[in-house]
């Protein structure tokens, strides 16, 4: 097993998690994009903990922050969400438009 | 390492101001828990109270030499210890408008007092985060903390909206800064501790490696979020139109102040291999703010959106201090930060004191308020003026340094293009001043015809008074007596071991061997000691 | 202890092909509550990917905390806001998806260059294995100390966001306004362009939002 297998797959996630982040519509599949953004970095992490910090293993102290962070981002996401919704009546990206951008 | 051992090797006490903002924070919380509705009288006191022991705490910090604490996790040299004072004293600032302005609204002010202090946290503990861990943690706390602040005003349509752009702006920012991070980590060979990491890629050959390159671009790109540097800034506008105007101050202040210090310490301890890389992107989103900012601010009609372009623009002129990498570089960065806290903020009060007697930012609504109120218009007069660069003022001062350090670098173009963009911006911002102080009363607007008459009576009106006075005394002082804050902010640089080394590699002529460096140096400690 | 060689390498590949197809899955397919499950896919595949990396216990943590949590969190946002509602199309839309695409794959070109041409050090040093939740609990407590205890202010705050944001309210109606008839909850400032949304778009029932109201 290789380093720059993970890497590699961990990049791939990442190059997918910023497509769904541009062309997705609904903002609860934005949020989704955005864990699916972590979870690459997570990853990689995980990869590097392990073959260049085998005993350390800080990344993967840093990848129990990264998990903490990201279910407390989501709660507030959805929770902005919910609250969008309930006085827009709609979760479109596109109609999102009463600020000028 | 048994737990005596592990208490004395933790050096706790660097933190203890941002302990009493959690004690604050937890009292503030609880006490409105206990008490009820009511507790809304004390509870603003009782926050800025907590800032100010903080400040106070911070005090006692300076020129520590005993900085690192946590192993290694947090360093409180002066460099942070300044950055923290700014950051408190914005959200203390803060409070102070935001107690009429959250009434008013009908929201709980306790809530948003805590949310608030949990920002100020984060962006405390940003400014001397060490260690690549603990950055991200604080750069979090404080930006989930801004995305709640954002959205504060959940009956509102904009509020939503601008909350529901800043959480995804920021956090697919936030996770591309991480992952910038996590390629040091690894570049690194396994090392968080920011001293450290320089020292392992140098030892692991991977210096001038794409890898560190694309991990500083991805850095540079979650930084560049926080202060708001085009090409990143697209949140800005709509974020601080759409925000509740006392969270706007915090953020264009006390946010962008902890982004600068994370930018400091983070590109300068942990990117010394690519320095010439890192100093050319930075020139060039200065260049971008400046220009963008301060030339899209001219067609603003709300009072909000134009402060928020002009925040774009003034980031850039900060940007320039942080670019020339030289010591007076680095002072006239946080010089312009001290000053620009209490100008920014007085112009925040003066627009929500505005807002809340007529209901609107539109600046032609403003036409002819100096006839009904001559005390608001002076000081929006004052902070404005004092942004654009108005010699008697403050803000005259932080540009001269800014640019006087520039020139001495050799930076000429940037500031060149700085003077350039500064004249554009005195321009939008005498209109809004004169536009005030118009004479013939047929050309009052609407909104001023029926100006509410002056009454400070009404609860949390006191505090606004004072902000406002407070910063319209300080924005005019700030500028005759700035040699005090001028020491300050010297001082703050040559008391940070950190920023001395990147000093005398990058510009030689001080050379620490001549005797006429070594003796200002023993002096400015003599003067902070004595 | 690892597993033999030829089995890791087959489990990696499979747990792979699962991670990308459903993290494709998560954000090409129409319908958003596939999605949701097939991101929950992807966080136990990604879990799985923990294991091969000698990570047992953020493997759990993964599981419980990803899966357990943060998925379903998400699959009762999407019941709760589940107008079924077709988003009108935009016209050119696909446009902005071929170049997003190309530039995805120009930034996978970059990331997999840099992967490979960086020369990573590989440590000898043994690995923790087994005994690693002992050694993130040493972490927690030692080094990682200020983040651990930030990351509680922080939770504590998001709690308390989350529900002041989301909860509904009671609007009281006999607060009392003393100058400004302001609906509650709203900000003060009136709105620049109340006619900003565009006719005939589904979000006419702005007109009913608090702030419309009062102008």
């Amino acid at each position: 097993m290789e380093l720059q297998y993970f890497l590699l797959l961990a990049a791939a996630l990442f190059c997918i998690g910023i497509y769904g982040l541009v062309t997705s519509r609904n903002a609860i599949r934005v949020l989704m994009s955005i864990e699916l953004l972590l979870n690459a970095v997570n990853i990689n992490l995980m990869a590097f903990s392990n073959y260049l910090d085998p005993s350390g293993i800080k990344g993967q102290v840093f990848t129990v922050f990264v998990i903490t962070i990201a279910a407390a981002e989501a709660a507030v996401g959805l929770a902005i969400v919910l609250s969008i919704y309930r006085n827009r009546d709609t979760v479109d990206m596109e109609q999102f438009n009463l600020l000028k951008w | 390492m048994d737990f005596a051992n592990l208490v004395a090797q933790l050096n706790a006490g660097t933190i203890l101001p941002e302990g009493i903002i959690i004690a604050t924070l937890l009292l503030v919380l609880v006490g409105d828990l206990i008490v009820g509705r009511t507790s809304s009288r004390w509870t603003p006191y009782v926050a800025i109270a907590g800032l100010l022991a903080a400040v106070v705490a911070l005090y006692f910090q300076w020129n520590n030499p005993n900085s690192i604490s946590f192993l290694g996790g947090f360093n409180s040299d002066s460099l942070s210890v300044i950055f923290r004072v700014i950051i408190a004293l914005s959200a203390a600032l803060t409070i102070l408008m935001s107690v009429r302005y959250v009434e008013q609204s009908g929201t709980s002010l306790a809530e948003f007092l805590v949310i608030l202090l949990t920002a100020t946290l984060g962006g405390m503990f940003m400014a001397g985060a060490d260690e690549l861990v603990m950055t991200y943690v604080s750069f979090e706390t404080l930006g989930i903390s801004s995305y709640l602040l954002t959205g504060y005003m959940k009956r509102d349509p904009r509020s939503n909206e601008a909350a529901l752009k800043y959480l995804l702006i920021g956090a697919s920012s936030s996770a591309i800064f991480l992952y910038g991070i996590s390629l040091l980590y690894g570049l690194s060979g396994g090392e968080t501790r920011l001293t450290a990491i320089t020292a392992n890629i140098l030892a692991n050959n991977v210096d001038q490696s794409i890898g560190l390159l694309i991990a500083l671009v991805f850095v540079i790109a979650g930084i560049a979020f926080k202060i708001a540097a085009v090409p990143f800034h697209q949140w800005t506008p709509d974020v601080y139109e759409g925000s509740p105007t006392p969270v706007v101050a915090f953020l264009s202040v006390g946010s962008k102040s902890a982004g600068f210090a994370l930018a400091i310490r983070l590109l300068v301890s942990a990117f010394p291999a690519v320095s010439e890389q890192w100093h050319f992107v930075l020139a060039a989103l200065a260049i971008l703010s400046m220009l963008l900012g301060n030339v899209v601010a001219l067609a603003q009609t709300s009072m909000k959106r134009l402060l928020a372009y002009s925040s774009i623009g003034q980031a850039g002129f900060v940007m320039i201090g942080l670019v020339l990498g030289t010591e007076a570089g680095y002072a006239s960065m946080i010089f312009y930060l001290l000053i620009y806290l209490f100008m920014n903020l007085g112009g925040f009060a003066c627009i929500i004191l505005f807002t809340l007697r007529t209901g609107t930012d539109e600046i032609s609504e403003y036409s002819g308020l100096y006839q009904k109120d001559p005390l608001l218009t002076l000081c929006l007069s004052v902070c404005l003026l004092s942004l654009g660069g108005i010699p008697p003022l403050a803000g005259f001062f932080g540009k001269l340094y800014l640019f006087w350090a520039g020139w001495q670098a050799g930076a000429y173009w940037l500031v060149l293009l700085g003077l350039i963009t500064s004249v554009i911006s005195i321009y939008y911002y005498i209109r809004v001043v004169k536009m005030m102080v118009v004479k013939e009363p047929e050309e009052m607007s609407e909104a001023v015809k029926n100006y509410p008459a002056v009454n400070w009576n009404l609860p949390g009106m006191r505090p606004l008074q004072v902000g406002v006075v407070f910063a319209l005394v300080t924005t005019s002082l700030a500028g005759i007596l700035s040699n005090p804050l001028f020491t300050l902010a010297n001082n703050a640089v040559l008391l940070t071991p950190m920023l001395q080394p990147t000093i005398t590699t990058i510009q030689p002529a001080p050379n620490p061997a001549t005797p006429g460096y070594a003796d200002l140096e023993s002096e400015t400690k003599e003067a902070i000691e004595g | 202890m690892n597993l033999a060689d030829g089995v890791q390498i087959v489990s990696f590949g499979v747990l792979a092909l699962m991670m990308l197809g459903a993290a494709l899955g998560v954000v090409l397919l129409e319908n958003i509550v596939y999605s949701a499950f097939l991101l929950g896919g992807v966080f136990i595949s990604i879990a799985g990917l923990y294991i091969l990396l000698n990570a047992g216990f953020v493997a759990a943590a993964q599981v419980l905390i990803y899966v357990g949590a943060v998925n379903v969190l998400i699959l009762f946002g999407i019941m709760l806001v589940n107008k079924r509602q077709n988003f009108v199309p935009l016209r050119n839309a696909w446009v902005g998806k071929i170049t997003t695409a190309a530039v995805c794959l120009g930034l996978f070109a970059l990331l997999g260059t840099m992967v490979l041409a960086t020369p990573w050090a590989i440590s000898t040093a043994p690995v923790a294995g087994d005994t690693s939740t002992v050694v993130i609990g040493m972490h927690f407590f030692s080094d990682f100390l200020l983040p651990f205890e930030l990351a509680s202010v922080l939770l504590l705050m998001a709690l308390i966001g989350a529900i002041v944001l989301a909860r509904r309210e009671f609007l009281p109606d006999a607060l009392e306004r003393e100058e400004t008839q302001q609906p509650v909850l709203t900000l003060p400032e009136r709105p620049r362009e109340l006619a900003s949304a565009a006719p005939g778009s589904p979000d006419r029932t702005l007109g009913t939002s608090p702030t419309q109201r009062n102008v």
